[in-house]
């Protein structure tokens, strides 16, 4: 199998708390992946290590050959330009304007004409629906409506590679099912290879090709939505059907609930 | 015991840290500065809204402190029956140490806050991330301009602000106080010396002027990307660069004044 991103033996730490401990994935080109997990886990941490905004305390990420924190600067920047990203909260920048916000990849990695710019910009923001909304700012924009713009940004450049952080939150039902489809059309018409972070296990599973769920800073479990479903081992079955009872902790880790409340009883909590 | 002297060592690491990280993000300003044309646009942009905007206070402050320095300076000389040297009196002060120190310290004020702000919320709201993910360097492209730009806005707001202040000082002396318009301009012309005067006290805005938006910029740049951490970000600004202008101001003039 033909992988573009290949996760080995993946170690980090964030304040002394390890969030990976030995992740192994692979990302196949031209597939949609998914990223699944319980909040916390660190999945937004994974696709900023992939972008490199991270180093690993150990193992490797290499993106289309290339290990991601070797690379110099300018290196980096070169293999960065094929890749899209979608960030949680979007970062739109919020003193330009939709359509500026959609120009700005154009504006500074090519020398296309002005006209030219007009068109994909159009083009993308018809994608998400926003044609209509080019002169807004982004704080006039919903929640919602900033991450279309913000999709719309990062296909602007059509990369070979583009990561959604929880591209489905805040969205109503016609424009999350729009989403769903914009995706898997960019996926198949492009070939455009997708990882997608959610926790929206239904949507999820239908448009992906292969899914990894991590847990407790390992990857509990992979394989296409099928076989998932069908895999009925404690820790998965139970993020899949959102159980609250099972092996998953749904709290952060703390001592235990007996200890804190004689603790703060005794009157020599910290808190 | 053992404890104050850890908080000392660990004040004194923290310190040499942050002039490790300033020093090495001017590094990153000054040597990694692609394609000069297109960033002179954006020196342009930060030339408005660092010194443009900034022209209002910088006018009205100039204008009072000569009328101030003025009112005050007749009072003062009238004693000694030297009231001519009025002229030579404000021009001095204002040329040689309020002109520069002044318009530092209200810059660091007016635009240092707005600069430190700006890019803390930058950070915090994911925009530096996702500009580097488009493989744009936010240093490059946010940083930079905005060091550069207050880095010229500073010495051109000082030279606004002596001609203001000095006109104020005309204004209450010839127009109020009655002073023969003449003399109060030859008295200062004669007085005044080009080099030593004039072109010290621009010498000293210029390093202000780079001190400051360096204060401005780090503090902006390693922002904890919070509320809370922005408003410490621009406070810090504001004191640290008032400081930095005042101690700096006796170090340039012992220099300037001891002829090193
Ligand atoms: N800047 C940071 N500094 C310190 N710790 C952090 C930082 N960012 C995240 N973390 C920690 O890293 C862990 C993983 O965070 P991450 O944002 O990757 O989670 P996530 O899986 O994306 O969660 P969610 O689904 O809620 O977005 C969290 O437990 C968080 O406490
Ligand atoms: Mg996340």
């Amino acid at each position: 199998m033909d992988s573009l991103i290949k996760i080995d033996n993946l170690h980090f730490n964030r304040n002394g708390r390890a969030i990976f401990t030995g992740v192994n994935i692979e990302i196949p080109r031209g597939k949609i992946v998914a990223i699944m997990g319980p909040s916390g886990t660190g999945k937004t941490t994974l696709l900023r290590l992939i972008g490199g905004q991270l180093r690993p305390l150990s193992g490797q990420v290499s993106v289309d050959g290339n290990i991601i924190h070797r690379l110099s600067q300018a290196e980096l920047y070169r293999v960065r330009r094929q890749m899209g990203m979608l960030f949680q909260t979007g970062g739109l920048f919020t003193h330009l304007s939709v359509f500026e916000n959609v120009a700005f990849p154009l504006r500074e990695h090519t020398q296309l004409t002005e006209s030219m710019i007009r068109t994909i910009v159009l083009m993308k923001l018809q994608m998400v629906g926003l044609r209509g909304a080019r002169h807004l700012m982004p704080s006039e924009l919903s929640g919602g409506m900033a991450r279309r713009v913000a999709l719309a940004r990062a296909i602007a450049l059509d990369p070979d590679l583009i990561m959604y952080d929880e591209p489905f939150t805040g969205q109503d039902p016609i424009s999350m099912g729009v989403l769903v489809r914009l995706i898997r059309d960019l996926n198949k018409t492009l070939g455009l290879t997708t990882i997608i972070v959610s926790h929206d296990v239904p949507d999820t599973l239908s448009i992906a090709d292969y899914v990894y769920v991590i847990s407790g800073g390992n990857v509990i479990g992979a394989g296409t939505p099928d076989e998932l479903q069908k895999n009925d081992s404690g820790e998965l079955a139970q993020f899949l059907h959102g159980n609250s009872d099972g092996p998953v902790a749904f709290h952060y880790p703390a001592p235990d609930l007996a200890t804190d409340f004689i603790e703060l009883s005794e009157g020599n909590s910290n808190l | 015991m053992i404890n104050r002297i850890a908080d000392i060592g660990r004040g004194g690491l923290n310190l040499i840290e942050a002039y490790g990280k300033a020093g090495i993000l001017l590094y990153r300003i000054l040597f990694r500065w692609p394609r000069i044309t297109k960033n002179f646009y954006y020196v342009v942009q930060q030339i408005f809204a660092e010194g443009v905007l900034s022209l209002s206070i910088i006018v009205v402050s100039g204008l009072f402190i000569g009328m101030v320095l003025a009112l005050q300076g007749h009072h003062t000389l009238v004693k000694f029956g030297a009231s001519m040297e009025l002229g030579p009196l404000v021009a001095l002060s204002v040329l040689r140490e309020l002109g520069p120190v002044v318009t530092a310290i209200l810059f660091a004020g007016r635009a240092g806050s707005a600069l430190a702000a700006e890019i803390g919320l930058m950070k915090a709201t994911d925009q530096l991330s996702s500009m580097e993910m488009m493989a744009v360097d936010p240093i490059a492209r946010i940083v930079s301009p905005r060091l550069w730009g207050g880095f010229i806005s500073l010495p051109l707001l000082t030279l606004i602000f002596n001609v203001t202040a000095i006109y104020g000082a005309w204004m209450i002396g010839v127009q109020w106080l009655g002073f023969d318009s003449g003399a109060f301009w030859s008295n200062m012309q004669s007085s005044v010396d080009f080099h030593v005067d004039v072109v010290n006290g621009i010498w000293k805005s210029v390093v202000f002027g780079f001190v400051v938006t360096l204060i401005a910029v780090y503090q902006g740049y390693f922002a904890e990307p919070t509320s809370a951490g922005i408003a410490r970000a621009t406070t810090r600004t504001v004191v640290y660069g008032s400081l930095a202008v005042l101690a700096l101001d006796f170090v340039l003039t012992a220099m300037m004044i001891g002829g090193w």
